[in-house]
This record gives structure tokens, sequence and C-alpha cells, in this order.
């Protein structure tokens, strides 16, 4: 079955939401959950990029330091009473000035991304702390929310978030460039041969993962009145958990976006389903670890299957 | 090949090894007492716990794999080795033992998914990551810490032993049982052969999953002896503990020249890679620095550790590209 993996991660994610709806329906009050989805969209915008990033058949580890000095260099700026039209586009480019040194170092020099990435975020995060010794930023009244009121401030990032996932996920099936960074992830040699430069795809793959954690950091920036220098810290490990439940393949050119949102969608849905099935949340972490685990297993035995 | 990289490789530690005198010399010059003795075992003491699981990932690392978990292990570790010796009541002998035990197993969960499944390493370990570190928050409940030990067991982490600190006698074993292991027994080849082509590894008729096995159970028990010797400096247990340890491990190990493809590496160039970090991050303090400049610079130097064995290969292809015409110029290899 071509969808296996992506069907059994909805399976699975449905048979959550059911026992849950027969166990504790409390979980179903709309409040606490449109909060859980305000506080999960940026991490899907950044686990767009990260699919991208490993169907590429790279791997970023740096995106939390990025986070974090996206939302503080979007805070100071917004802090200095400019207008969030400028604010917005600014924390992208940063987001995409650092997404591409990441990509410079990898593409360009050939360097392992894994290697590259972790040197990039202790640089980045350690340059952060030192700059600015931990200290929050405090906003303007008109940047929470954009200035609206709370609710249509929670459904306008919402709405970012899943419209980009919708036109990323088209744009990665149906556009050329799409099906580019699925060929350089397969096989590169193969995709030169093809007349598909994989380095220019490689680097242009850091610098979009970088513009979407500049746009992830803002949609959490608007959240708070305050911005917390340590905001995003573990985005990378989750996003990539949620990614590879989701049926991306690490070793590149295979998994889609759909998957990636579903494997989200799982593992953020555990640390409420704790709360409201009366579990220590403790356990978070463990289970989290343990559904990546069961996931990549299910795939092996598959694979092992099929193999004998 | 395998001449021109072995010199290379010498090359790049002989580097390492003018970076760490040079810093030494710097940092003695700078602060007051950074060339002390005290100062000196307080270096080694700071860095055994990195220092060991950055031994056991070198030989991980030359078999093309990789081992995320470790940090959360050695948590996971120490506050089973808390919980062992205040409730169960066990003396901190039996309990350290017990321990390893554990260790041993944790690693060979890893191995198990690893090998018997095919998993990449990348995955797996990041799940036990996880994992492991889940355990330990929720054994004790994310708060619950373990101290009150007794002074003969914190006598490993605190005091000195002969005149060094009483873990480094440990260190020192482990160290060279590692590099005998690496260097010295076929077992260092094979995992060479393994890290340059499993395949390959499989048809000279190696045992390759049993190898890969070996390095990750030897990562969860030398883990384990991390964590004790982790609790006994500290004198408690927490379920945080070695939080980050692995990123700290792993970019010794590639800053002392190991190749994160596998197959290149050697377990001195590690110890160099350990004592780059370590006498850095020390000697920043001492010359009055920001503790986040240890951090930046680490960074910086691992960037350039890894530019390093690049740039010149690109600079030899430019030229011959100038000077020939245009062969297939070898794609960059992108993983």
């Amino acid at each position: 079955m071509k969808y296996f993996r992506e069907i059994s991660v909805a399976l699975a994610l449905m048979a959550l939401l059911v026992a849950l709806a027969m166990v504790a329906p409390a979980f179903y009050q709309p409040q606490p959950l449109l909060s859980l989805a305000t506080r999960e969209a940026p991490t899907l915008i950044v686990a767009c990029g990260m699919a991208l990033v490993i169907i590429c058949r790279q791997i970023d580890i740096s995106v939390a330091s990025q986070f974090a000095i996206c939302s503080v260099c979007a805070g100071l700026l917004a802090a200095m009473k400019l207008p969030l039209i400028v604010v917005l586009p600014a924390s992208i480019c940063i987001g995409a000035v650092l997404g591409s040194i990441n990509g410079a170092l990898i593409a360009g020099l050939g360097l392992p991304s894994i290697v590259v990435t972790l040197a990039t975020m202790v640089t980045w995060r350690e340059a952060l702390r030192w700059q600015r010794q931990g200290e929050f930023v405090n906003l303007p009244d008109n940047v929470q929310w954009f200035g609206l009121s709370q609710a249509s401030g929670q459904w306008t990032i919402i709405a970012i978030a899943l419209a980009l996932l919708v036109i990323l996920a088209i744009c990665l099936k149906r556009l050329a460039a799409g099906r580019f960074v699925y060929a350089v992830g397969s096989d590169a040699e193969a995709a030169r041969l093809a007349g598909i430069p994989p380095q220019r795809v490689t680097f242009l793959t850091f610098a979009f993962m970088g513009a979407l954690v500049g746009l992830a950091a803002m949609m959490n920036v608007v959240q708070s009145p305050q911005v917390d220098p340590k905001s995003g810290t573990g985005i990378e490990l989750k996003t990539i958990a949620a990614v590879v439940v989701g049926g991306v393949a690490i070793s590149g050119g295979r998994g889609n976006l759909w998957g990636a949102f579903a494997g989200l969608l799982l593992l953020a849905c555990v640390s409420p389903a704790l709360t409201h099935l009366h579990v220590e949340s403790y356990w978070e972490k463990a289970i989290q670890g343990m559904i990546i685990l069961l996931a990549v297993v299910a795939d092996g035995i598959r694979t092992r299957r099929g193999n004998t | 090949m395998n001449k021109f990289l072995r010199s290379n490789l010498a090359k790049h530690e002989a580097i390492l090894l003018a970076v760490v005198i040079g810093e030494w010399f710097y940092f003695n010059s700078v602060g007051a007492h950074f060339g002390s003795l005290d100062n000196t075992f307080d270096i080694i003491r700071h860095s055994v716990e990195i220092g060991l699981l950055a031994l056991v990932m070198t030989p991980i690392i030359l078999t093309g794999g990789i081992d995320l978990s470790v940090g959360s292990l050695l948590g996971l570790c120490a506050i089973l080795f808390g919980k062992l010796w205040r409730d169960a009541g066990l003396s901190p002998v039996t309990a350290g033992i017990c321990t390893i035990g554990i260790g041993a197993l944790a690693g060979g969960l890893n191995a198990t998914l690893i090998t018997w499944l095919r998993l990449p390493p990348l995955i797996v370990t990041l799940g036990t990551y996880s994992l492991f570190r889940g355990l330990a928050e929720a054994i004790t409940h994310g708060v619950d810490t373990f101290t009150g030990f007794p002074s003969s067991f914190l006598f490993l982490g605190q005091e000195r032993f002969w005149g060094i600190p009483a873990q480094a006698p440990i260190f020192i074993a482990v160290t060279v049982a590692v590099w005998l292991l690496v260097h010295r027994t076929t077992f260092g080849r094979s995992f060479r052969a393994i890290g340059y082509s499993p395949e390959g590894a499989r048809y000279a008729g190696l045992p390759v999953d049993r190898r890969i096995a070996m390095v990750y159970v030897l990562a969860g028990i030398v883990s384990a002896i991390a964590a004790i010797i982790y609790t006994a400096r500290l004198g408690q247990a927490k379920a945080d503990a070695g939080t980050g340890y692995e990123l700290y491990a792993i970019t010794a190990v590639v800053l002392g020249g190991t190749s994160i493809f596998g197959g290149i590496g050697t377990v001195h160039g590690t110890l160099l890679g350990v004592a780059a970090i370590a006498v850095l991050s020390n000697g920043l303090v001492h010359a009055r620095q920001p503790r986040e400049v240890a951090g930046m610079l680490t960074g910086l130097l691992l960037i350039l550790a890894l530019s390093s064995s690049v740039v010149p290969k690109i600079f030899a292809r430019l030229r011959s590209r100038r000077h020939t015409a245009p062969p297939n110029v070898p794609a960059v290899k992108t993983s």
C-alpha cells in the first residue's frame, strides 16, 4: 500500500481521539482545543520546513536557535514601534539569512548537514545568550494577536499555518521545484545527471527552511506580551519526530507533508490527552519516544517481511 | 588512498594538538590560576563524563552510526542508581553494578532496533533519547532528587586518589580499553570496514550486525559508568542529569577528526577534541570572558575543523578544472 504509513498514523490519531471522546469528553471543549492548535501552529510551520529538508536527505538541528534569534529580533524591532508589516518580513529575512548560512556550508562546501547544523545551533544559541543574557523583550500592546482580538488572532495564526501546509503540500507534489527536492533526496548524482543542480536545490531548501522558521517565530511572538529568548527550545527534535512518525524517510526522497501533519497532531495530542486521562504529565516525553520507536519499528518489520 | 587519508588525519590531529597547546599557553598567560595543578585537576574532573561519552561515541561514528541517546541514558542511569541505593537499600557498589547492567540493556535496545530491524541509528536513538529522558522524569515525577550519598561513594567524584582526581583512573582505564579495541584489535578494523561499506564488510565475512550491536551496548555500559561518576561528582542525581551531553560528545569526536560518515577516525583524536573543548571553556572563565563565548567558539571551531579537510579539495578541483577539460566533477556528498 502506497500510503500505508500516512494512513496508519491517521488511524492511530483517530483511535486516540475516539478513545478520548469516550473516556474524557472534556478534551473536546472548544477553548482549550483552540489554544492547543494555536500553540502548535508555529511548530507545524517548522515541521513543514523540516519535512522538506529531510526529503532532501539532509537534517537541520539548528532550527531552535534560529527560532530564538528570529523571535528576539522580531521582538526588538516591534519594541522599536515598527509596524507589523515591517517586522514580519524582517523576521522571515533574518531566518532566511541564518538558513542560507547553513545551506552555504552544506551545499557549497559539501559538509555533512548534521554536524554543520549542530555547530550553528551551538553558535547561535550561545551568541544570543551572550548578547541578551536571557532577558525577555517586552512588546508594545498592538503586537499581541496582530492587534486583533484574541479569538480572531488565534484563528489567523491557525489559518496561516494550515494555508501554508496546503500550499506547500501541493507545490511539493505538482511543481517542478518540489519534484527537484525529491529527486535530489533520493539520488543526488542521478538528479545531477538529469540536469538538476543538487547543490542549488539543497541550498535553497535550507534557506527556505530558515524563512519558514522566521515566519513561525513571528507566529509565536504575537501569542504573548513578552518574547522569551528560550522560546523554541526542543522544537528541532519535536519536528523531526513528527516528520519521521509521519512517514518521511530519513534516507531522503520519500514522504509527504500530510504525513508530517498527522505525525505532529499525534504527538501534540499526547500531552493534553495525558492530562484528561489523569496520567501524570511526566510521562509525556517517554510516550513520545515510544511513539517514534513504534512508528519506525512498524516500518522496519514491514520491510523485513518484504525482504524475506 | 589509505595512506593519503591516514596522513591527512595525522595532520588534523597535529593541528588540533597545536590548538590545545596554544589555548593552554594563552590562558596561562591571561588567567592567574589557570596553569595551577588544582585547576588542571578541575578541568579533568569536569570533563570526565563527556570524555567517557565521547570515547564510546568514537567507535559508533566509525561504523557510520550515531547515538543521540547517551545523554538521556546518563540521566536515566543516574536516577536509577539513586533509586537502587536509596529505595532498594543496596550498597553503592551493588547499585553501581546493577546500573551498569541497566546501561547495557538500554544499549542493547538501541542495538536490537538498529541491527535486527535495520533502522537508521539517527532515528532509533532519537526515539530512545526521548524515551530514556522521559522514563527518568516519570520515575522521579520530575522533582525527586537523590542526595545524601555516603562519603565513601562521593570520594569517587570529589576526592583525590594518590594525588590525582579519583575518577581519573577510571577514565584512563576506559581510554586505554577503547584505544586498544579500536586501534589494536580486529574489532577496530571491522568498525572501520563497516563504516566504509557495510555491504562490503558483509561480503568480506564480517559479522556486521554483531559488531554494530557491540558498539551500542558498549556505549550503554560506559554511559552508566559516566552516570555513576556524575552522581558522585555532584553528590546528587536528578532527572535532567547529562542534558545535552550527547551533543558535546559528538562535537568532541568530530572535532577530533572522525568522519561523520564513518570509516575514518582515531581515539586519540577524540581525546584531543575533548581537551580542546574543556580547556577552552575553563580557560575563558579564568580569562574573565562570558561563558557563552566558549560555546560560540566551540561551534566555530567545529565548522573550521570540518572545512579544513574540504577547502583544499575544492581548491584542487577548481585548479584542475582550469587546466584540463572538465571531467565528471564528483557530486558533493549530500547526506
